[in-house]
């Protein structure tokens, strides 16, 4: 009884007290919800979470002047109309946009900002039952069904022909649900272009006259796209991301996917702005500061991927041939007998049912058939066949190939992945060097050459497409003691050499194109700078053993004052042979002879031997001879040289 | 005046031969869909914004249904694998003819097949191929049937 009225009393007390807390807090309590996000925000600014690491990667702040401004440059990514370049704004306005009416459904900032929110909600301690409930149905759709299996940083190389690609790209692939790679979603960052021609493209490339774009598609498109279509092979590094990791990176997504960033080729590009995204998900990777506090403004994506590599995020690395590589290595397991006919089954001058007995052995049949296959296909992207005849060919070579019950090797099996792009020398060079000149007089010198990117023909081969030469802004001095005189002596500011070696598969056009200054001799003896455009085309083939040997048809425009008309134009053969005697060392001999017949007459006949040894990945040994003759003064010059790579 | 034009045409001829030296092609859908475009290579940088798969609800949802119950799965909305099967059908027969392959592996798994049944399958289907592409001019839903016929034969 005591005990039962004890109990009722300790009831009466609790809905008293109820009452008498509902009575005595209910109005209060309006008004704490009303001033709760001010309170929030009272607390993000004493708790300086504007400064916050994690702020600045998701609103991908940087230094800017003495204060801070975002990389994103559409206003939609911000909250606040000052938000770009005020970070304590943003904050404030986000924190109250967390409380706006739920009525906005999928525009509420909760919705479009699920990272920030996640992060101001932790960070605040804010009491998610004071929140109004919103429903984002779109975002939480999406979500739902995406399982955060691995995430991939995936490198299409360089394509040898290609100057947009020898810098190659970047992009991340985010593993789902399904297991095969094909079905993944890769996350692209990409500058939408307008139909420009070339130069208006690169002008608004520098300059970031173009917008930057994040995509997302399914993985299959883009191994279509390099693999099938540009015949790029890919590398592709598997993150160490966690689960939590990779799902907070695919919340920064959803942020950015409908805004733009002016993009700009060299530095806020492809590859840097990605680095955003790995930094949302594991922040205590340092990626994106590094590329803007150095000298070197420009970011490549090779050097990315040696950025991942030294922050130990990268678990496994897996190459994926190319279709043009994969040719290439079906090709090797065939005699040549078998390959010439793997090519007419191609051209169409021999049916499949005329097979029989043609090739070594009866095993040797479906090989010969799968590389006639992948031939057609790799015809048909160059655009060599009709689609008509492609698919009649294509289709008539399969089905004799599906009588056939064996199952083909695996082209990642038999394909040997070569280097990997990271384990390759650094892009920029440092040259120092000493050697002799010989003109009307002789004298000694000493070189000193930088140039920030990309890979010569003389730098080391490996983690690079052989043949394909990109230098960007090479520069070069001399310093001549007798004299006392310093030079420039070259600024190039883009030299391309793009040699593709043709065979019995390949018909590619080999070329090249400088642009710069260089200093010349003239007709007075005296050595010049002038200002010159040199393209050419031409064909290469392989040597045997390791090489290349080529031969172009050059044209060469210098504009100089002491010329007359102040410009000579000449055309002319060169050709060359490119060797590698063995993993260190590489030796090059090329000679050129130009008719100048425009503006200033004259020949120019020269000869250059150049031989390279590679110390380790980084630092190159080089000698390079060069004997010419122009007007008709003779010049012989060698020089050797340290190769520093950085 | 001569000499400024020549100048201007080797110009020209050489901006031509660099633009023409970024030409790619691009990616298409369907057998022998690759269409390729004239623009030149650095167009193709370009990626269509498209805002669908990992955001969009239409492409999931492959559910319920195994080959090995004599139900083909394509009587289920599937745009995910009729987007595939469309993108990547030159790849899908050459695996098919071939015995085996990236492609057919994520087709089969897109239709749920166990791995332990795959290899029987894939045999059934390369014995098959002419009735799953019987000719050249060969639509979506017809291959679509076909090996679905093939594979519940």
């Amino acid at each position: 009884m005591r005990e039962a009225n004890a109990r009722v009393y300790r009831a009466l007390c609790s809905v008293y007290l109820f009452f008498a807390l509902c009575l005595t807090l209910s109005p209060a309590t309006a008004a704490a919800e009303a001033d709760y996000p001010s309170t929030l925000v009272e607390a993000g600014r004493a708790l300086r979470l504007a400064d916050e690491r994690y702020w600045n990667i998701l609103l991908h702040y940087k230094k800017s002047g003495s204060g801070r401004e975002s990389l994103v440059d559409d206003p939609v990514f911000f909250l606040s109309p000052a938000g770009k370049t005020d970070p304590e704004a943003e904050l404030e306005a986000t924190i109250s946009g967390l409380f706006q009416g739920p009525e906005l459904g999928d525009d509420h900032p909760r919705c479009r900002f699920p990272a920030r929110s996640a992060w101001l909600v932790e960070q605040l301690s804010i009491d998610a039952s004071r929140l109004t409930p919103v429903v984002c149905a779109a975002y939480d759709e999406s979500m739902r069904n995406i399982t955060m299996r691995s995430a991939v940083l995936v490198f299409p190389a360089a394509h040898g022909n290609g100057p947009a690609s020898m810098f190659g790209h970047t992009l991340i692939r985010i593993d789902s649900t399904v297991q095969s790679d094909l079905m993944s979603y890769a996350v692209n960052y990409a500058a939408k272009m307008e139909d420009d021609s070339g130069p208006v493209y690169i002008f608004k490339g520098l300059f970031g006259f173009y917008k930057g774009h994040y995509s997302i598609l399914p993985y299959y498109e883009k191994v279509k796209e390099y693999s099938g279509i540009e015949h790029r092979d890919i590398w592709e590094y598997r993150l160490n991301l966690t689960e939590d990791e990779i799902r907070r990176m695919v919340m920064h997504i959803w942020e950015l996917r409908q805004t733009y960033s002016d993009y700009y080729f060299f530095t806020e590009n492809c590859s840097y702005n990605l680095l955003f995204l790995l930094e949302a998900a594991r922040p205590s990777l340092d990626l994106t500061d590094p590329y803007r506090n150095r000298a070197r403004f420009w970011v490549i994506p090779g050097d990315t991927i040696r950025t991942l590599t030294e922050n130990n995020a990268v678990a496994s690395v897996k190459y994926r041939p190319s279709l043009a590589t994969g040719i290439a290595v079906r090709a090797r397991a065939l005699v040549a007998d078998e390959q010439v006919l793997a090519v007419a089954l191609a051209e169409g001058r021999m049916k499949p049912a005329e097979m029989g007995g043609r090739t070594s052995s009866p095993e040797r049949t479906a090989p010969v058939l799968d590389l006639a296959a992948e031939v057609l296909q790799y015809r048909y992207s160059k655009k060599e066949l009709d689609r008509e005849v492609y698919l009649q060919r294509y289709l008539s070579v399969l089905r004799a190939r599906s009588t056939i019950a064996e199952t083909s090797k695996d082209l990642s099996a038999i394909a040997e992945p070569p280097t990997q792009p990271e384990l390759g020398h650094r892009a920029a060079r440092l040259a120092m060097g000493a050697g002799w000149r010989s003109t009307n007089e002789r004298r000694w010198f000493a070189d000193l050459s930088v140039r920030p990117a990309y890979h010569d023909l003389m730098d080391p081969d490996d983690g690079y497409v052989e043949g394909a030469q990109i230098n960007f802004f090479d520069l070069g001095a001399r310093y001549e003691p007798d004299k006392g005189s310093l030079t420039l002596q070259k600024m190039h500011i883009v030299d391309i050499l793009s040699l593709a070696p043709r065979d019995r598969f390949f018909a590619p056009v080999s070329w090249k194109f400088s642009t710069g200054l260089d200093r010349v001799l003239m007709k007075d003896g005296s050595e010049r700078l002038v200002f010159r455009v040199n393209p050419g085309g031409g064909a290469a083939y392989r040597f045997p053993g390791r090489g290349l040997i080529y031969a172009l048809f050059e044209s060469d425009v210098q504009l100089s004052n002491v010329y007359e008309d102040r410009m000579s134009l000449g055309v002319g053969p060169s050709v060359g042979l490119d060797v590698v005697p063995s993993g260190r060392w590489k030796s090059s001999i090329q000679a050129a002879a130009l008719a100048y017949f425009l503006g200033e007459t004259h020949r120019i006949v020269s000869g250059i031997f150049m031989q390279s040894w590679m110390i380790d990945a980084n630092n190159v040994i080089s000698l390079k001879a060069k004997r010419e003759k122009t007007f008709r003064h003779y010049g012989t010059e060698a020089v050797l040289s340290w190769n520093w790579y950085f | 005046m001569r000499k400024m034009l020549m100048l201007v045409v080797v110009l020209v001829l050489s901006l031509t031969l660099t633009s023409s030296a970024f030409a790619y092609g691009s990616a298409g859908c369907g057998l022998g869909g690759i269409v390729i475009g004239n623009d030149p290579g650095w167009k193709q940088l370009v990626a269509t914004f498209l805002n669908g798969a990992i955001f969009s609800n239409q492409v999931f949802g492959i559910t319920t249904g195994t080959l090995g119950c004599g139900k083909p799965i394509w009587a289920s909305n599937n745009d995910r694998l009729n987007q595939f099967v469309v993108a990547n059908m030159d790849n899908l027969a050459k695996d098919i003819a071939m015995g085996k392959g990236e492609t057919l592996d994520a087709f089969a798994e897109l239709m749920e097949v166990p791995t332990a049944e795959r290899a029987a399958l894939y045999a059934k289907f390369q014995a098959n191929f002419a009735t799953i592409f019987p000719s050249e001019n060969v639509v979506l839903a017809d291959v679509v049937d076909n090996i679905v016929i093939v594979a519940n034969n």
